[in-house]
């Protein structure tokens, strides 16, 4: 049967993307954000991953406002980078565990989840940015990719409680595919940050740190809050975060923290990752 | 979540925001495509009659205004394409959004010295 080995939460601000294009990594504003993730890179290298399931939202990219799936599937062979506004990035196609993906779209409906299933469509930085982050720049990605879209930019967006709910179903449909696949999968999003309103600019340093050792070690706590709870404490669009419940729902109750790391601000929000092991 | 937000300052992209902002974020979902953004380029006020928006809708686009944008129910994810048309930094518009001057948004909202 496949098997999960880690999972990773990380930000998926589309300013690193720009960063990586313009060459800007190395610079004082971006040095310490990406010097951060060498120790992920590196367990990354180490895990040596057939599939990553990257939990992510599109930004008004791939869906428009005409039909909003609150969850998504994607079960295509392959993803193009999305154009979302200055052109189409020079990154490599993602190709799309697509057996794995039906298998889960099978385990979702009969577990009483509703998605959308994807057959052709392209992914926006909420899956460019994390791959990038974890794989860096390869001419080919090492691993097949399986895409979950949550909504988070229309409201009603799901619950915190829905989303462990899934993470716990993505659990039994990867244990459980007649395969030897190696997954690592990633929660994305956030950390805190407000994009809109009179409040914009809001970030929230001590959350975001408490969230990091939370989400591996006091989980509980952030799958009970509500929607409410996760704008105000994390900024409108820090809701975001509600997608890493997802990932570790996924993992043991009690896992091991391997890798932490916080930045801000980069751009406007509050950036930074975990790696999770099971314990 | 439903129509009432106590959260001050914060607004969400509910149903009334998504129904009365639907054609401004229609026409700069549209900018996606970089034949329409070459039509925007080259004629912005023929390229919004394309899109059935408002007075107020159009008078915003044309100026830049963010905030008031974002008032009329555009959300930033779409309205962000009107930046890769005419480049504006991200913070730019945070600031905007905020009522507050560039470099004092930089400096009390986000921190940077």
């Amino acid at each position: 049967m496949a098997q999960i080995i880690g999972g990773v939460g990380t930000s998926h601000v589309p300013s690193i993307g720009v960063a990586l294009d313009k060459g800007l990594d190395g610079t004082p504003d971006w040095k310490p954000f990406f010097d951060g993730y060498e120790a992920g890179k590196a367990w990354m290298r180490a895990a040596r991953p057939d599939v990553a399931v990257v939990i992510f939202n599109d930004h008004g990219n791939s869906f428009f406002l005409d039909r909003v799936p609150t969850f998504a599937v994607g079960v295509a062979d392959r993803y193009r980078p999305v154009d979302e506004g200055w052109g189409r990035r020079a990154i490599p196609d993602f190709e799309g565990a697509a057996e794995l993906s039906w298998h889960f779209v099978d385990k979702l409906v009969e577990s009483h989840f509703d998605p959308l299933v994807c057959r052709e469509i392209d992914v926006d930085h909420g899956l460019q940015v994390p791959m990038e982050l974890f794989f860096g720049r390869p001419e080919a990605w090492p691993v097949k990719v399986l895409p979950i879209w949550v909504n988070t930019i229309q409201y009603p967006i799901p619950t915190p409680q829905r989303c462990w709910e899934m993470g716990k179903v993505l659990r039994a449909a990867i244990e459980s595919f007649p395969g030897d696949e190696r997954v690592v999968i990633m929660g994305t999003g956030g950390l805190s940050h407000q994009l809109q309103g009179r409040r914009a600019g809001f970030i929230n340093r001590e959350a975001d740190l408490a969230w990091l050792d939370g989400i591996a070690n006091d989980p509980g706590r952030y799958r009970d809050m509500s929607r409410e709870d996760y704008v105000e404490t994390f900024g409108s669009e820090g809701a975001e975060l509600i997608m890493w419940l997802v990932m570790r729902a996924a993992m043991n109750p009690e896992v091991k923290l391997v890798h932490k790391h916080y930045h801000a601000p980069a751009s406007m929000t509050g950036a930074g990752m975990v790696v999770l092991e099971n314990a | 979540m439903t129509e009432s937000n106590d959260i001050p300052d914060t607004p969400l992209f509910d149903r009334a925001g998504s129904i009365r902002g639907y054609r401004l974020n229609k026409m700069a979902m549209a900018l996606g495509d970089p034949a329409n953004r070459a039509a925007f380029k080259q004629d912005e006020a023929a390229f919004l009659d394309r899109f059935d928006l408002s007075d107020a809708e159009k008078a915003a686009v044309r100026a830049r205004d963010w905030h008031e944008m974002v008032r009329l129910g555009g959300n930033l994810f779409f309205i962000l394409k009107i930046s890769a048309v005419d480049p504006v930094p991200i913070t730019q518009i945070g600031a905007a959004q905020a009522g507050m001057a560039h470099d004092d948004f930089l400096k009390h909202r986000l921190g940077k010295t």
